[in-house]
């Protein structure tokens, strides 16, 4: 599979992700990688940062999304 | 998790505005039906102007506010609030038995500061006619039998806590709304009967300000609103984990 940011110019180069809300292929360049805070609990009991983050591969749109850009 | 400062100073927060708001719709109820004809001795105001919809009203007060700060605060301490609902978790190893005490005086504190600020705000007819609110039996009730009540109200509150919120099957979001909407159904039905307290810090915030401010004297029903809740809570809690005990035998 290609990178699909790479395609749309006209370049052709290798996809070694794929983001998780699109779908879309991308290579290192373009590949976004997000770790997200997980939290454990809630009433009715505090709630905990789960020690381990769960990451999340994303293309540079939905990253953008992510952050509210 | 939050350290544990943070936690009480939420509990502080939760149960003052707990009380703030549901004892004042009592002590309102009881200021503007003041004077009013009641059509026999076990009403005594509350239920005078739209029957048992006043009691409703106050329900949804304590409902409501319970609800928002479920929402609101049940990320940070777990928005207890009741001590009750404290003693009836860590019975069933569900709290850390060090911070039952700390948490419990931050509810006993937040709710006497609610009851205070209520007599501030309203006047001395909150104190002198409302009463702040606090809870008796009504008449024609026994001592035991308002204890029971107690009892009864506070197992189906710790019932819907344990299903709704503790339990890791229970659907996410509900908790705040169902939890506040049992309070409200108790108190609709128990209001008339034991004042509906199902919280101990709930009965001893307006206890002290009617002690302080000059109102009725009530601590001899106190054991009531503490016996009565906590039995109430701890049963419920054992009884919900017995039920759920060879589910999770067999999911392990």
């Amino acid at each position: 599979m290609k990178c699909y940011i790479d395609a749309l110019e006209g370049k052709d180069k290798d996809a070694v992700a794929i983001c998780i809300v699109c779908g879309m292929a991308l290579c290192m360049d373009h590949v976004k990688r997000e770790d997200v805070t997980i939290w454990e609990g809630g009433y009715p009991f505090p709630s905990e940062k789960v020690s381990k983050s769960l990451p999340r591969i994303l293309c540079p749109e939905c990253y953008a999304a992510l952050k509210g850009d | 998790m939050a350290n544990l400062t943070k936690r009480c100073l939420a509990e502080f927060i939760g149960t003052f505005f707990l009380v703030f708001m549901g004892t004042g719709a009592a002590v309102i109820a009881l200021m503007i039906s003041n004077g009013a004809a009641t059509p026999n001795s076990f009403n005594i105001g509350i239920g005078a102007l739209g029957g048992l919809g006043d009691w409703l009203a106050i329900g949804l007060a304590f409902g409501l506010a319970i609800a928002a700060a479920i929402y609101a605060l049940g990320n940070v301490s777990g928005c207890h609030i009741n001590p009750a609902v404290t003693i009836g978790l860590w019975s069933v190893k569900k709290f850390p038995g060090r911070d039952v005490v700390p948490y419990i005086v931050s509810q006993v504190l937040g709710a006497s500061l609610g009851s205070f600020l209520l007599a501030g705000i309203i006047g001395m007819g909150a104190v002198t006619v409302g009463g702040l609110g606090a809870t008796a039996p009504f008449p024609g009730i026994g001592y035991y039998q308002a204890m029971l009540a107690e009892i009864v109200g506070t197992f189906l509150l710790m019932l819907a806590i344990m299903g709704v919120a503790v339990d890791r099957r229970a659907p996410p979001g509900f908790a705040g709304i169902i939890i506040g909407l049992t309070v409200a159904g108790v108190i609709t039905t128990v209001g008339n009967i034991s004042g509906s307290s199902l919280n101990p810090a709930r009965t001893f915030g307006p206890y002290l300000g009617d002690a302080v401010l000059g109102g009725h004297s009530l601590w001899v029903f106190l054991p009531i609103y503490i016996i009565g809740p906590v039995i109430g809570a701890v049963l419920a809690a054992v009884a919900y984990n017995y039920m759920t005990s060879e589910e999770k035998a067999i999911r392990d």
